[in-house]
């Protein structure tokens, strides 16, 4: 009977719809429902937070940075050092969730796994301690002077992060106030810099180039510098058009002749250009207690020529400015990269440990006697050539300028070095962003200055 | 054991004289009952009236499920299944709020009258097919009550107050639909009305009609079910196969105009496609319902664990959202394919049956299950855009419920019609 065969029909129309709709439903469960229940307006979230007090952020000599308060029903979280770690402990909010240090390090602040032996009793999440000195820290946020850019500390034998500044700021404490105006702000509050931002590195990456001519045995190179650099459509000019002359590698490098290292880059070509920079991490992400941007060189097919550029920091290069310290910080510590953190270690509202981040090495860049020949030649950076603003007495300091050129036609300023260069304890990398004067004239005395406290107290 | 089960349960089925166990399937529904309301007793602070909740879906149950099997009436397994998901409901309902639960039990009860009474008249009275124009009266009566002394909920206006005591008249209009529509498509019905109109075209204007009144009341999700009873129908029993897809045509043009003109179309649509944007006003109902689903992942929180309260309309539209997060995707799957099984059941019964009429009903109501289920879990889980309808048997509604079971009890009187003719021209063959 046709009209049957047609009802056959239509059940089996409405069972493939049936079929779409746990298809849908299951597709939405594997695909969809991590994005979905971590939304910040899904109070789900906070449900674990009615019963427990928020833990507390300290730096590493105990200085309080967060802390939760609570007012009857509600919480509220306090950041009394304000805009100081805004891009470090980032912020929590009910309404906008929650960034850098407070997302990553939720569930120990929180206390999620804790055992609580009592029921009604409000329970109180762990507290974190900071590898972040707060004076240090306080001391190269004021001399960053309000300029766009970043400041990165670390120890370069253990991998402590120990100040870490980005410019702009925002205020954690007024993020439910000021959200809309930061979101909308062209100065970009909410981007991290020092992790986050991505410049060329300008000569500061001439450190990565110098590895390779080590490497590679191009050490007794000799130049005859004219000031410019010409291969096919690219010129490249020393910094002012300067030109030096007859040069080694050495004088090479401390006066920063753009010249001798695309020359040497070119030699190189692009496959060990791209080689050397991937030991010391280029083009590969790292775990890090905060997101951090990948460090990379985007070129679809690498020639040889770009390869030059890439040797003189420019071109299709871009780095972290946390990412430029570890690898100064790698030179002085042998080669070897230490893995970077901010967290030393958790611990419960009773004080007792229960996570304590070791140090351990990350990439091992370089041979020992590679270091060892990079440091000299940045020790005769700050010595005598374009870093002699970074120059403490008394102190040997191991550093390298840079001056890396921008689309916007104003140049970033950088600068990073370390000391005491025997015996490195710390290491600062400083960009300032769209500044328009040269590493050694701004960038380097900020360097100095951090170093100089650091090593006073 | 094993004996007395079969004599218990044992029947004859037709021609294939193939044994049929009555018992077991039940036991199922009990230990559902039992493990659920048990846990939800446990999680709930030790509250009694969880116990008594639980006892009174399976007593009821208990009652009618003996009265199918003893006095024959009919296919068996379809009570079973709409009690498997009356039972989930009621757990979910006593979850959210006891009063919920205990007050679902009171319609399930009045249901439970309705279905026995709806199955005797349809059993018994044999002119169905003649009143088409009662139907349609009735229809009318219905929506100019709803148009005159209605009150608006959810942006619908589709309630008819009596003091405390509300309902929802568009839930009985679509079986007066049906019902019209039948006595067209089972041949009875050919004579031209008023001297030369074809009742084809008399059909076509009265789901017109029924349609704009329900754009009137603003109740989107009854007008997705009706015209789609209407397309199926037109898809199975009309020859001409231009009707079908001028009327197809003619709806894709009454949407656009819809959703060029009417804001509240415009509203449902953009909130389907991005309710993200305005999570806090217009997204806010399936963003809620998004959260719910995705925080309960394939096994649920529990029952008990979740936050259902968050979900604006839990006990009716949005009760698959609380299913999923406490019990988990799996649930709601489980929950799709027992509609399956109703829908599966039901057709058999209209394939089944050689009266034209009941045919064409029992075809009707089973498309208005299938197509509510799939309307409002699709509209919950933004898979579709979202029309508030309620989930037939699991939401809470008075009007949903007896009208579902009213409407059960049709087609249960049709699966019974069939099975006693069957038997009886067996007896006459032996």
């Amino acid at each position: 009977m046709k009209v049957n065969k047609r009802i056959i029909r239509v059940l089996v129309c409405i069972s493939l719809m049936f079929l779409v709709l746990i298809t849908y439903l299951l597709w939405f469960n594997m695909f969809k429902s991590k994005e979905v229940s971590t939304n910040s307006y899904n109070k789900r979230q906070w449900e674990s937070e009615q019963r427990v007090i928020r833990g507390s952020i300290y730096s590493s000599e105990q200085v309080l940075l967060a802390e939760t308060e609570v007012q009857g029903d509600a919480r509220i979280r306090k950041y009394p050092r304000r805009n100081l770690y805004s891009h470090i402990i980032g912020y929590c909010s009910q309404v906008y969730g929650k960034t850098q240090l407070e997302m990553a390090y939720d569930n120990e602040l929180v206390g999620k796994g804790n055992i609580s032996l009592s029921i009604n009793e409000m329970r109180k999440g762990n507290n974190l301690y900071l590898t972040i000195i707060d004076e240090l820290q306080e001391y190269a946020y004021d001399r960053l002077q309000g300029k766009n850019g970043a400041i990165v500390a670390i120890e370069p034998t253990t991998g402590q992060i120990l100040a870490m500044v980005s410019l702009p700021d925002f205020d954690p404490n007024k993020i439910e106030d000021n959200w809309s105006s930061m979101m909308e702000d062209e100065k970009s509050p909410f981007l991290a810099r020092a992790t986050q931002g991505l410049y060329p590195p300008g000569s500061t990456y001439k450190i990565v180039t110098a590895a390779g001519v080590y490497d590679y045995g191009m050490t007794s190179e000799v130049f005859e510098d004219n000031g410019k650099f010409q291969k096919g459509d690219v010129t490249v000019h020393n910094y002012n058009k300067e030109s030096f002359g007859t040069i080694d590698i050495k004088k090479a490098f401390e006066v920063s002749s753009n010249f001798a290292f695309c020359t040497l880059g070119y030699e190189m070509g692009a496959e060990k250009v791209k080689a050397e920079a991937e030991k010391f991490g280029v083009n590969k992400s790292f775990d890090f207690d905060i997101p951090t941007s990948e460090s990379q060189i985007q070129y679809k097919r690498m020639t040889d020529l770009d390869a030059a550029l890439v040797s003189i920091g420019q071109g299709g290069l871009v780095m972290s400015p946390l990412h430029v310290a570890m690898t100064a910080s790698a030179v002085a510590n042998g080669g070897k990269m230490m893995k970077p953190y901010l967290v030393e270690q958790v611990k419960t509202a009773n004080d007792i440990t229960i996570g304590q981040t070791r140090p351990s090495v990350l990439y091992d860049c370089i041979g020992s006697t590679c270091a060892d020949y990079i440091e000299d030649m940045m020790i005769g950076v700050v010595e005598g050539g374009t870093g002699k603003n970074a120059q403490i007495r008394g102190i040997s300091v191991a550093g390298k300028t840079g001056t890396a050129e921008t689309d916007s036609g104003k140049d970033h300023a950088w600068f990073v070095g370390y000391a005491p260069a025997e015996n490195p304890q710390i290491c600062v990398a400083v960009v300032l962003e769209n500044d328009g004067s040269s590493g050694g004239s701004t960038a380097c005395p900020i360097a100095r200055d951090v170093i100089r406290k650091f090593l006073s107290d | 054991m094993s004996d007395s089960d079969i004599e218990f349960g044992g029947e004859n089925m037709g021609m294939n004289n193939i044994k049929v166990n009555y018992r077991k399937p039940a036991y199922l529904l009990i230990l559902l009952n039992v493990l659920g309301f048990g846990l939800l007793f446990m999680s709930k602070d030790y509250n009694v009236n969880i116990l008594y909740n639980g006892l009174a879906v399976l007593i009821l149950f208990l009652i009618m499920y003996t009265t199918l099997v003893v006095c024959h009436m009919g296919d068996k397994f379809i009570l079973l299944m709409t009690f498997m998901l009356m039972s989930i409901g009621v757990l979910i309902l006593c979850r959210i709020n006891i009063k919920y639960g205990f007050r679902q039990i009171i319609w399930i009860i009045v249901g439970g009258i309705s279905f026995f009474i709806a199955y005797f008249i349809y059993y018994k009275v044999k002119i169905w097919e003649k009143l088409w124009f009662v139907y349609f009266i009735t229809g009318v009566a219905l929506f100019m009550i709803t148009l005159l002394f209605g009150k608006t909920v959810n942006g619908s206006k589709n309630w008819v107050g009596f003091g405390t005591f509300a309902f929802q008249p568009s839930e009985i209009i679509k079986i007066m639909y049906i019902m019209c529509l039948s006595c067209y498509y089972c041949g009875t019905w050919s004579k031209p009305v008023l001297g030369k109109v074809s009742p084809k075209w008399v059909t076509l204007g009265i789901t017109y009609v029924f349609v704009g009144f329900l754009v009137l009341q603003r109740d989107w999700g009854t007008i997705l079910v009706m015209m789609s009873i209407y397309l199926f129908m037109v898809y199975v029993y009309e020859p001409d196969k231009k009707l079908l897809f001028t009327n197809v045509a003619a709806l894709g043009i009454i949407g656009c105009l819809g959703y060029k003109f009417l804001y509240h179309i415009q509203v449902r649509i953009s909130t389907w496609l991005d309710p993200w944007s305005d999570i806090a006003n217009k997204g806010y109902q399936i963003t809620q319902s998004l959260f719910a689903i995705a925080s309960g992942g394939y096994f649920g929180r529990g029952l008990g664990n979740g936050s259902p309260y968050y979900i604006p309309e839990v006990h009716s539209d949005f009760i698959f959202a609380a299913i999923c997060e406490e019990m988990g995707v799996f649930g709601g799957v489980a929950i799709i394919l027992l509609f399956f099984l109703i829908a599966y059941r039901c057709f058999k019964i209209s394939v089944m049956t050689d009266n034209l009429y009941d045919k064409a009903v029992s075809f009707g109501v089973t498309v208005m299950f299938a197509l509510q289920t799939f309307i409002i879990i699709g509209g919950v889980t933004k898979m579709i855009p979202l029309t508030g309808i309620t989930l037939p048997f699991v939401s809470y509604g008075g009007t949903s419920i007896v009208i579902s079971f009213t409407s059960l009890g049709i087609i249960q009187a049709i699966s019974a019609k069939t099975e006693n003719k069957s038997e009886v021209t067996e007896h006459e063959g032996k």
